[in-house]
């Protein structure tokens, strides 16, 4: 009697735990049963059947960190094409040994083509799949296929998409306009009602002969170079054109993405003087009582150094750097005008005033929601910038000044 | 002295020590069949002494002093007992007509010892004797005189071995209950300090001591406790541990309930918290009761160090059983099904020495710490001369032999390190080994079911945790539930002054004479504060003296 009330216990403790294991597991996958997307290029195929055209970069992790490298390439890339992004997927994942793992991505490159048609849909799959993280930066690679910026040997990471994505990072803190545009942002500029996000160009720059094997490295000036370059200006989900020079700087000045850039201005008489402006700070704000002239102030305060000093200034005098000052104040804004003017062009409000607009006067909003990039295109915008020159640096005057 | 001994005879009957030879009373009033009646009732036994004496005036009295040797003090037989019988006979009535009158005189005048006392109880005399002391029996005399002449062979007060300080006091308990006792109270001088004696153990008849603060241990808790020790019956007491499990709240659960400690400062501090503290012969481990989940990562040393340091080390403690706990299924979860959550570079880091290994994570974790127990198992048991021979081959198997040969990842022998190391970081050893325990089911439910699971099991476990009590006070206290005064020696242990509640410090420094108060230079500017303090703590001291007086 007392043995099989036991054997009862037992049979049913047994029961409760191999479900358990049955159940377990069902989505672990052992690490060295994934391949890991470092990067993924989604270019224009030929016809509606074939209008994704994915290009995965996964990484080769043995020949990365392992201690038995076989010499081969860094990252494989492997392609699959479909009506959507998902169906593309699911294709290239027959040539995959391993599951395809998305959780990884740093980079997404599209190519110039479909930016002209739309992201919106691939945004979708992008937000709604769960592996993929929202923090993958984003590119448009200028009138080069996707696919090929993808499959470029770099110097510095053995993986390209590690690659490109430090080299947004070191020029957004060093040169100025491009700065950190990830798949959240994108979205949310496409939600922006008669705008449109700003997106990173990217260009290879060099030959393409041979840029997807390590002979690419083995010259000191490699062939063939992944560049960040201009931004992609959008309406909408469509790319409408390129940003560069004054007026990229000053659409990435009005998003108050800057964080330091060189300025450059021509002294009357003395040649040129180099700034380098590490800190501005942007206000908008506007009047708009009547919401379909409404007036914009554009308020920037720059913080700034001399960094290159034609050899006749006085720095030591504060009256040269007061004289210095408006000259700085007319660049910056002369680069918000440029950018402003584009914005109008374009009939695209891709800088955000109409969120300002909402935010003032919500009811006037309503009103003109759905003609915004009309009234846009002809508001007035006042500019007040201002400047301030902080330091010269560790000299003051230049040696050739004193005696 | 004398009422503890009543207590525990009462308590040997209440054994049945009565029943162990079908016999009710071996004392009789002929010497020789009372001697015969002992030896009997002890089996022949060789290590028994019998000492016929003839004592009194002329020598006129049969007399016999019975001592087990090995457990008595010999010096203190010879001496006082056997000594002092022989040395005064005209003291002693000259016939032996009145043995009672003889015990009278040989308590009064003749026994140079600080305990000694007439029994008449068989089971009396037998637990007298097997504890050490020396009876003395007299012809025609229905009674035995006790002597306390315990003594014999026992190991001397060392530094405790499980229990190690850096600085602090070096002492630490022995197996004699007098002897812990003796270090109690050296640190406590306070007539406040109570204490009590049971026997426990119908065999081993343990002398098992209870000690408390008077009005700083709650009524009821002493109650609680003497209630629970009266209520044991088994047969053997070898080890605290025996006790400790025969009155905790509840056997089903890895969480000690129940704190022991091998110091004398520790178990002190906990007496004058208002714990109770129980001391059982044959062993230098005392229990301390009650004992919340806290107490288990507090180190005598806390209270040595400097409080911000203490505070450091006091994290530490917690972090390494939050490692010990989670080490190594965190590590599965999150490369079998939370591969995103790992930085991309040390993700191609893992999969490169990934690549060539066999087993699953789970079963490469499963299997190194097995190895890891099995080597830590092996390492305490090992005799000092051949336990180097254990941490080289541990050290080359587990170390760098496994992943060589491409069966172990080179990160699971860290994180497997990693645990072992923090299991050590733990203070009370109880505690560390619940930690070992519980942390392979969360390594089943890491592998089975990633973070869900260790969610999961980290819910029941504080809801267990929660469930538990330690002689009514709940095990998560002062967290569960919160007592925001409590928390001044939990996770941090803050300066004393602030933990001994409205005092400031110059206040608990007390009154120092002028000429040794050391010169800062900035008496001055303390002046005005330092007369207010020293006013304060000149009137708590008269105050005290009054006291005292009375």
């Amino acid at each position: 009697m007392k043995k099989s009330s036991f054997s009862l216990v037992l049979l049913i403790a047994i029961q409760l735990v191999i479900p358990l294991v049955l159940a377990g597991c069902w989505d672990s996958v052992e690490l060295n049963r994934r391949a890991i997307v470092s990067g993924v290029a989604i270019d224009r195929g030929e016809g509606e059947a074939e209008k994704y055209v994915l290009s995965f970069q996964v990484i080769v992790a043995d020949e990365i960190s392992g201690e038995n490298t076989r010499g081969i390439s860094p990252v494989a890339l492997y392609t699959g094409k479909g009506h959507t992004m998902f169906e593309a997927l699911a294709n290239a994942s027959r040539q995959t040994a391993r599951f395809l793992s998305l959780g990884h991505i740093r980079v997404l490159v599209i190519s110039e083509k479909v930016a002209q048609e739309g992201i919106k849909d691939m945004m979708d799959v992008l937000e709604r799949e769960s592996d993929t993280r929202l923090t993958s930066l984003m590119f448009i690679s200028k009138g080069q296929q996707a696919r090929e910026i993808m499959s470029t040997m770099t110097v510095f990471s053995k993986i390209p998409a590690n690659d490109l994505v430090e080299k947004l990072d070191t020029t957004s803190k060093q040169f100025g306009y491009n700065y950190r545009m990830e798949v959240d942002d994108v979205i949310r500029g496409i939600q922006l009602r008669g705008g449109g996000p700003v997106i990173n160009g990217v260009i290879i720059d060099g030959s393409r002969e041979g840029a997807d094997t390590n002979d690419n490295m083995k010259t000191i000036a490699p062939h063939a170079v992944i560049k960040v370059t201009e931004l992609a200006a959008f309406k909408d989900d469509r790319l409408k054109g390129w940003l560069k020079g004054n007026t990229a700087l000053g659409t990435a000045l009005l998003h108050n993405k800057i964080k330091g850039y060189p300025a450059v201005i021509r002294y009357p008489g003395s040649g040129f003087i180099a700034f380098n402006v590490y800190q501005s700070q942007l206000e908008v704000r506007v009047k708009a009582a009547d919401p379909e002239h409404p007036v914009f102030i554009v308020k920037i305060s720059q913080q700034v150094s001399i960094k290159e000093s034609p050899n006749s200034l006085d720095l030591t005098s504060p009256e040269t750097l007061q004289n210095l000052s408006p000259l700085l104040i007319e660049d910056t804004a002369t680069k918000i005008r440029a950018a402003i003017e584009t914005a109008k062009k374009y009939k695209s409000d891709y800088i955000g005033f109409g969120q300002v607009m909402e935010r003032k006067n919500p009811q006037g909003w309503k009103k003109v929601r759905d003609h915004w990039e009309d009234v846009f295109a002809a508001c007035e915008f006042r500019i007040e910038a201002d400047a301030v020159i902080r330091h010269t640096d560790i000299r003051s005057n230049s040696f050739q000044i004193n005696p | 002295m004398s009422s503890g001994r009543r207590n525990m005879d009462s308590q040997a009957e209440a054994a049945g020590l009565t029943g162990r030879g079908g016999r009710t009373s071996g004392l009789t009033e002929d010497l020789d069949e009372t001697i015969l009646n002992i030896r009997t009732e002890l089996g022949e036994s060789p290590d028994l002494k019998v000492r016929r004496l003839q004592i009194g005036g002329e020598r006129s009295v049969q007399a016999a002093a019975i001592h087990i040797s090995g457990l008595a003090d010999p010096a203190a037989v010879n001496e006082f007992v056997i000594g002092s019988l022989l040395a005064e006979p005209q003291k002693l009535p000259e016939s032996a007509a009145n043995p009672a009158r003889i015990q009278a005189v040989l308590l009064d005048g003749i026994l140079e010892l600080g305990d000694a006392e007439v029994t008449d109880g068989w089971n009396d005399l037998l637990l007298a004797v097997l504890s050490g002391d020396t009876a003395v029996l007299i012809e025609g005399c229905m009674s035995a005189v006790l002597c306390d002449t315990k003594g014999g062979e026992s190991r001397s007060v060392e530094e405790s071995s499980s229990q190690m300080v850096v600085r602090g006091p070096k002492d630490g308990f022995v197996e004699s209950v007098a002897t812990n006792i003796s270090l109690i109270r050296r640190r406590i001088k306070s007539p406040k300090l109570r204490l009590e004696y049971t026997r426990v153990g119908t065999e081993t008849q343990t002398h098992v001591a209870m000690l408390y603060m008077k009005e700083l241990a709650g009524k009821d808790l002493v109650e609680e406790v003497r209630s629970r020790l009266n209520k044991i019956a088994i047969d053997e007491v070898l080890e605290s541990g025996f006790i400790e499990e025969l009155i905790q709240d509840k056997t089903f659960t890895p969480f000690p309930t129940i704190f022991n400690s091998e110091r004398p400062d520790v178990a002190a501090g906990n007496l004058l918290e208002g714990r109770v503290v129980i001391i059982i012969d044959g062993t230098p481990f005392v229990l301390i009761l009650p004992a919340v989940f806290t107490q288990f990562f507090q180190s005598a040393e806390d209270y040595s160090q400097r409080f911000d340091i203490a505070i450091l080390m006091r994290l530490v403690r917690y972090v390494s059983f939050i490692v010990l706990l989670l080490g190594p299924s965190v590590y599965i979860a999150l490369t079998t099904y939370h591969y995103e959550m790992i930085p991309t570079t040390l993700l191609i880091n893992l999969l490169s020495q990934r690549e060539t290994v066999p087993f699953p994570a789970f079963v490469e974790a499963l299997l190194m710490e097995g190895a890891f127990e099995i080597l830590r198992e092996a390492g305490v048991r090992m005799p000092r001369v051949i336990g180097q021979t254990v941490s080289v081959v541990g050290a080359l198997i587990l170390g760098s032999a496994v992943v060589e040969a491409g069966i172990i990842t080179p990160i699971m022998v860290i994180v497997i390190a990693l645990t072992g190391i923090a299991s050590f970081a733990i203070p009370s050893y109880n505690m560390a080994i619940a930690g070992r325990i519980i942390r392979f089911g969360f390594l089943l439910l890491g592998g089975m079911f990633g973070f869900y699971g260790i969610t999961l099991g980290l819910i029941v476990l504080v809801a267990h945790m929660n469930s538990l009590r330690s002689f009514g006070i709940p095990y998560l206290s002062p967290f569960v539930p919160l007592s925001v005064k409590g928390q001044k020696d939990t996770l941090l242990r803050l300066p004393l002054w602030l933990m001994k509640s409205g005092k400031t410090p110059a206040q608990l420094r007390k009154e120092m004479p002028d000429y040794k108060r050391v010169t800062t230079g900035h008496e001055a500017a303390l002046a005005p504060l330092i007369r207010n303090n020293d006013a304060a703590g000149r009137k708590q001291d008269r105050e005290d003296g009054r006291d005292e007086e009375k």
